[in-house]
C-alpha cells in the first residue's frame, strides 16, 4: 500500500485552493463569502480526509464538498432570483430544433462575440441562475466530465445535460443582447436565404 | 421535413463539443459538420462561447486566505501531535 502512504492528503487538497476559490467567487458572486466558503470547504475536507480514498477523484470530491457547504450555509441567506428558469418541464432538445436560422447571421453573431470583453462574460454567466452557473462552470471552466458534475451537483447526468444545454441557450441569448446594445450585432434578421436557410430549415 | 444528420448533428452539439460521445458519434457528427455549413456555424459559435467562459474562469485566491487556511490546518496538527 505504498501509494496511499505517499498520498499527501494536505499537499494535494491544497493545490485546488485557487480552483475552489474561483469556483466559490460564480457560486457566491462575493469575494468575503466566496473566501469564507473555501474555508469552510477546507475545514469540512480535512476534518473528513479518511473518507477519501486514494486514486479517486480528489478534485471532485472538494467540489462536492464545497457545494454542499454553499448549499447549506449560503444559499439560504442570499436571494436568488426566483427559480423560475430552473429546469422547467420545456423540452429543451425541442427547444434546440428553432435555434437554426440562416448561416450569415450566426457568422454576424459570432463575429460580434469577438467584441465582448471578459468583464461582459462574466456578468452574463453571474446572472444565469445558479444550478444553470455551476453546470456552465464546472464543464467550461474546469473541465469536468458530464458524469463528476452529477456527482458535484448530486444529480442524474440527464439533469445536467439539460442544465448545460439551457444554461448555454441563456448565456448566448444574453450575449447577443450585450452585442447588441453595444451595436456589435444587429439583432433582426437581415436577408433571410442569401447565405441559405438552415439545413433544418431548407428541408 | 428536417434532415435527420442535422437533426442529430444539433442535438448532440453539446456532447460532441464536451467530448461526451463514443468515437463512432464523434465520426459521423464530424463528418457531417465538414459538409454543412448551417450546422457548423451553430458548432463554431458554441464552441467560442465555451472557450470565452474558459478564458474568464481563472481567479487565485488572495494571499490572506491562504494564510488563513494553512493556519488552521497547522493549529490542528498541533492539537493532534500533543493529544
Amino acid at each position: 500500500m505504498s501509494d496511499v502512504a505517499e498520498f499527501d492528503f494536505e499537499t494535494e487538497a491544497l493545490s485546488y485552493m485557487d480552483q475552489l476559490y474561483a469556483a466559490a467567487l460564480r457560486m457566491t458572486r462575493n469575494g468575503a463569502d466566496a473566501e469564507d466558503l473555501v474555508q469552510e470547504t477546507f475545514a469540512k475536507a480535512f476534518a473528513a480526509q479518511d473518507k477519501f480514498t486514494p486514486g479517486t477523484n480528489l478534485k471532485a470530491w472538494l467540489y462536492r464538498i464545497q457545494t454542499n457547504a454553499f448549499i447549506n450555509t449560503y444559499r439560504k441567506k442570499q436571494r436568488e432570483p426566483k427559480r423560475s428558469d430552473a429546469e422547467s418541464v420545456e423540452d429543451w432538445q425541442l427547444a434546440a430544433a428553432a435555434e437554426h436560422t440562416s448561416t450569415g447571421l450566426v457568422s454576424a453573431e459570432d463575429t460580434a462575440l469577438d467584441g465582448l470583453g471578459d468583464e461582459e462574460i462574466r456578468r452574463a454567466l453571474s446572472e444565469l441562475s445558479e444550478d444553470f452557473r455551476m453546470a456552465v462552470y464546472l464543464s467550461d471552466v474546469e473541465g469536468f466530465a458530464y458524469k463528476e458534475i452529477a456527482q458535484i451537483m448530486d444529480t442524474p447526468v440527464g439533469t445536467v445535460m439539460s442544465r448545460l444545454h439551457r444554461g448555454r441557450k441563456l448565456l448566448r441569448e444574453k450575449l447577443r443582447d450585450y452585442a447588441a446594445e453595444r451595436g456589435l450585432y444587429e439583432r433582426t434578421p437581415v436577408k433571410k436565404n442569401k447565405d441559405g436557410e438552415a439545413c433544418r430549415a431548407q428541408a | 421535413m428536417p434532415k435527420p444528420e442535422c437533426e442529430e448533428a444539433l442535438d448532440r452539439l453539446f456532447e460532441y463539443i464536451d467530448h461526451e460521445l463514443p468515437d463512432e458519434e464523434i465520426h459521423r457528427i464530424g463528418d457531417h459538420l465538414k459538409t454543412c455549413p448551417p450546422c457548423e456555424a451553430e458548432h463554431q459559435i458554441n464552441e467560442k462561447i465555451k472557450r470565452l467562459v474558459n478564458r474568464t474562469g481563472h481567479d487565485e485566491a488572495p494571499d490572506e486566505l491562504r494564510m488563513r487556511i494553512l493556519a488552521t490546518i497547522r493549529a490542528s496538527r498541533d492539537v493532534g501531535a500533543t493529544d
